[in-house]
């Protein structure tokens, strides 16, 4: 699943997701008829259409498996989200073995195909955010575990971690104010760490956080974990 | 560090009332809001770390005996009940605030009470009594500090915990001149010193003592309060009438749970290991104590609840009001509580304001917005000591707002029809992001309004529609082919 | 009128409750879960008075374990007059020693002059080491008042009264109208969030532990 994201603006982190995958032996297959996770129109309210894309998912996927996203945000909406959405329906039990069989990127290289250390080597000071969608999953500690193990990569802290960026989708076009307010703190607290490059595995954040210090003129280079893993295969010598 | 001024976004009708009261805040409000709980989370952290290997397991606990307790809830009510009566104490049933203000006031009234000292309780906020016993001619005086001093404000607390954690000193110094309580002092402790003698008087003045309670323990009908001030403590030390004003709501099972409920409660609110007093009161005052309360009443009270308790949003119940959930999230740390416009603020008010509101018919859509106020970040339940998963009940709520609201567009935020139109019709879909090239072309006012408004804070990032899709086809092609060429 | 209502209520909750799909089963857990680190070391009444003062000093209360060092420290503080539960008059006379002349200790506290008392000395019923609290009850504390209006609280107690725990303490409660843990001085940090002591109740809390009453 490369994500709407991907589709639109990030084709670079479909493709190094499917260079890094193949790099562990895997055959990728990219259904053509995916759209979206359904994510926006849940988050929003409205349940029914987030239904009826939610459903195009289940034909789409039907017979994937396992099912590997570049996003812990929409992971986390096929995971868990449309078991509430779907709640009551008929195509429940169809929604949870999706759910069953679709993981997050850093998640299944960690944990699914057992991959301890990276292979390759990138010399450069990163720091990590952890997307919000990630919490109540493994999908952070997959990630740090990963970038960690990067020879010549130097992981640093971010003050205040567990704040969320501001993004949330539909809330950073309904609350423009605070969801800027959030993430100029968030840009704050990274610029404070000066790491060469702010790692995600989730390019919704980035691409707030990236777009907002473009627009404020703040430098802040950005990139995602598949991005990394690939330059790191690549033996950059820096990010 | 620089934050633009609010002027910059254009005044827009369909803006969300809590963004807009966010971006008209002062600088020094929402400073004083943001540190002020940025403390209380990272005392929480530290003690919680301190003094348990699994934190998180026990919030798990906690969260389960709750939902038990409200899952057999009659069973519980009836034995608190049967006890307190056992006990002395009398037990009222409210079904809701009106209803809870008349047995308030008929109480009072029977003891021709003219002066009532109050501790702090959210149920008596949510009721509304002190104004309605004012009103009656009782005089009804906020004894928790920070209580007292929105009451002489005629102000509003914005914090379950905090109530002035909007309030500087000095705007504090200024009204305490202003209602003759001494010539202009910001001290801290000249404040505090004033408010003790003031208040001792008052205390010993009063007929009657107003309280809420934290926990009942239906096992032997114990009320449980927790307080760092003394202000309670002293309301039942020098009054002789106690009337505690309970939800349903805050029933334990058993008084060995409450071990583990009180390790959690100050540690999630304010780091510390126990409040300065927890009171457990099971009745009227001992025959040979000559201090205290000769009557004790227990007024539980409905209010909203039972509606709750049958529903898709009923966790919530298990809120022991600690405020841990209000001190992480980023949105209340911006807006502060007075957005919230309700009794409960943050995450906790986002989702209990419209349901306790539910019952009449437009309440529960004008406070639909509040569930909207939040990027799902999921902070507050990671700190909740009940474990309530807040996010999801925002998420039931913004469907249950969207289908009340399908009568009210104005109130409701634009569907998403035809975004699931585009995103199921996979044909549509590559065409849209095939043309989409040309969105960058468009004169802005011509954008779609979400497009519009991302861009002026955001750069957008340029344009790839389909060209992943190219080099993944690419490479199915014969080697020959532009295997990873750019679109 | 209360019971319309307390049937109306009731028949809600049932109705409520009738409509859950399953329900949740109390869990069944070893009470020491709930204890903090280290809790469950103090198992001898020494041992519960270390701790029991290295907690109370913590939470900026103070603990005696002699009646002359007490005496010394309210006469340094000026306090030299108070109200004494008149159960404990003697053992406190014997206590304090020479202090006992230098102080006014009176039996009877009078609401009308509440202030005059700068401190007030009542029996405990009872402490927690773990969290560094005092346990004070109707029945031991002569007046309620005496422990919560003047400045200065003094509890008095025994070694053997300390409960290791809160677990402890929580198991041992008895029918008591009104029990309270005091875990050091009253305290508000409402202005600013700045730490103040003694707002309504004791700024001072004292905990006297004499071998025995």
């Amino acid at each position: 699943m490369a994500t709407c994201l991907a589709d639109a603006f990030f084709d670079d982190v479909a493709r190094a997701t499917v260079e890094v995958l193949e790099h562990l032996g895997c055959e990728v297959a990219f259904p053509e008829d995916q759209t979206c996770c359904g994510q926006p129109a849940f988050n929003s309210g409205d349940w029914p259409a987030a239904r009826r894309v939610g459903r195009h998912c289940l034909k789409v996927f039907a017979r994937a498996d396992p099912v590997v996203v570049p996003s812990g945000s929409c992971a986390r909406m096929v995971g868990h989200g449309a078991l509430l959405l779907f709640e009551g329906e008929r195509d429940l039990p169809a929604v949870a073995a999706l759910a069953g069989r679709t993981w997050e990127l850093a998640d299944y290289i960690v944990r699914g195909l057992g991959v301890a250390r990276w292979p390759g080597r990138l010399a450069a000071r990163l720091a990590f955010h952890r997307s919000c969608h990630s919490r109540g999953t493994q999908f952070g500690q997959s990630a740090l575990a990963l970038l960690r193990s990067i020879e010549g990569a130097e992981v640093v802290e971010l003050g205040e971690a567990e704040q969320c960026c501001g993004f949330g989708g539909t809330f950073s076009v309904g609350f423009p104010h605070v969801s800027r307010a959030m993430g100029d703190l968030k840009i704050d607290r990274v610029l404070e760490a000066a790491p060469d490059a702010l790692v995600s595995a989730d390019s919704s954040c980035l691409m707030h956080m990236a777009g907002l210090a473009e627009k404020e003129k703040r430098p802040l280079r950005t990139m995602h974990l598949a991005q990394v893993l690939r330059d790191a295969l690549r033996g950059k010598a820096h990010a | 560090m620089s934050h633009p001024p609010s002027g910059d976004l254009p005044q827009d009708p369909r803006r969300e009332r809590i963004d807009q009261f966010a971006a008209g805040q002062s600088e020094s409000r929402r400073s004083a809001v943001r540190l002020g709980s940025k403390a209380g989370h990272d005392k929480r952290t530290e003690t919680l770390a301190r003094d348990y290997a699994d934190p998180d397991g026990l919030r798990a606990l906690a969260g389960a005996i709750k939902q038990h307790t409200l899952d057999h809830l009659d069973e519980y009510l009836e034995r608190a009940e049967e006890r307190l009566r056992a006990h002395g104490a009398v037990v009222h049933f409210a079904t809701d605030a009106e209803q809870a203000r008349a047995i308030v006031l008929d109480i009072l009234q029977r003891r021709e009470a003219r002066k009532v000292v109050k501790a702090k309780s959210m149920a008596t906020e949510e009721v509304e009594l002190g104004p309605f016993l004012e009103g009656k001619g009782i005089e009804c005086l906020e004894t928790d500090l920070g209580e007292f001093i929105v009451q002489i404000d005629a102000d509003h607390p914005s914090h379950i915990v905090k109530p002035i954690i909007h309030k500087n000193r000095r705007e504090i110094a200024r009204s305490f001149e202003t209602h003759n309580l001494g010539a202009y002092d910001d001290t801290p402790e000249v404040i505090t010193r004033r408010a003790r003698v003031f208040l001792r008087r008052k205390y010993l003045e009063a007929d009657a003592a107003i309280t809420g309670a934290n926990f009942i323990s239906a096992e032997s009908g114990r009320l449980v309060l927790v307080t760092n001030e003394g202000n309670s403590r002293f309301c039942l030390a020098a009054t002789s009438c106690h009337v505690a004003l309970v939800g349903i709501e805050k029933l334990v099972p058993r008084d060995r749970d409450l071990g583990v409920f009180l390790n959690l409660l100050a540690r999630s609110a304010t780091g510390q290991s126990l409040s300065v007093y927890t009171e457990l009161l099971t009745g009227p005052r001992a025959s040979s104590q000559p201090d205290g309360p000769e009557e004790m009443h227990v007024i539980f009270l409905d209010n909203g609840r039972s509606e709750i308790l049958g529903g898709d949003c009923r966790e919530i119940l298990r809120c022991i009001r600690c405020g841990a959930c209000l001190n992480v999230c980023p949105v209340y740390r911006q807006a502060s509580g007075h957005a919230y416009r309700g009794v409960y603020s943050g995450p906790v008010g986002a989702v209990l304001t419209p349901l306790l509101a539910g019952g009449k018919p437009d309440a529960f859509l004008g406070f639909a917005d509040l569930p909207r106020a939040s990027s799902l970040c999921g902070a507050c339940n990671e700190v909740c000591p009940v474990d309530i998963p807040i996010p999801d009940l925002l998420l039931r709520l913004r469907d249950r707002g969207k289908r009340a609201g399908a009568s009210s567009p104005a109130l409701a935020p634009p569907t998403m029809k035809r975004f699931a139109q585009l995103a199921s019709r996979p044909w549509a879909w590559r065409r849209a992001l095939a043309t989409g090239r040309l969105l960058g072309l468009v004169p802005a006012p011509l954008r779609p309004r979400a497009l519009r408004l991302w861009g002026q804070n955001h750069a957008l990032p340029p344009w790839r529609g389909g060209a992943f899709r190219k080099w993944m086809a690419a490479r199915a092609q014969p080697p020959k082919a532009e295997a990873g060429a750019k679109a | 009128m209360s019971d319309d209502a307390r049937a109306q209520i009731f028949a809600r909750v049932r109705g409520a409750l009738a409509r859950l799909p399953g329900k949740q089963p109390l869990p069944d857990y070893a009470a020491d879960v709930a204890l903090s680190r280290g809790a469950a070391e103090v198992k001898s009444p020494s041992q519960a008075v270390a701790r029991l003062r290295e907690r109370m000093e913590g939470a900026r209360g103070r603990a005696f374990t002699d009646g002359r060092s007490l005496g010394a420290w309210l006469i340094e503080r000026g306090a030299n007059r108070g109200y004494v539960d008149p159960t404990l008059l003697p053992a406190m006379r014997s206590a304090l020693g020479g202090f006992a002349d230098r102080l006014t200790l009176e039996t009877e506290l009078d609401r009308a002059r509440i202030d005059d008392y700068q401190f007030g000395i009542t029996r405990a019923a009872g402490a927690i080491a773990e969290t560094g609290s005092l346990i004070l009850d109707d029945a031991t504390t002569s007046r309620r008042l005496a422990a919560l209006a003047p400045w200065i609280h003094v509890a008095v107690l025994t070694p053997t009264q300390i409960h290791p725990h809160l677990v402890a303490a929580l198991a041992a409660l008895n029918d008591d109208p009104c029990i309270i843990f005091c875990t050091g001085p009253s305290k508000t940090a409402d202005v600013e969030g700045i730490l103040i002591e003694g707002v309504h109740g004791p700024g001072e809390q004292v905990a006297l532990i004499l071998p025995q009453l």
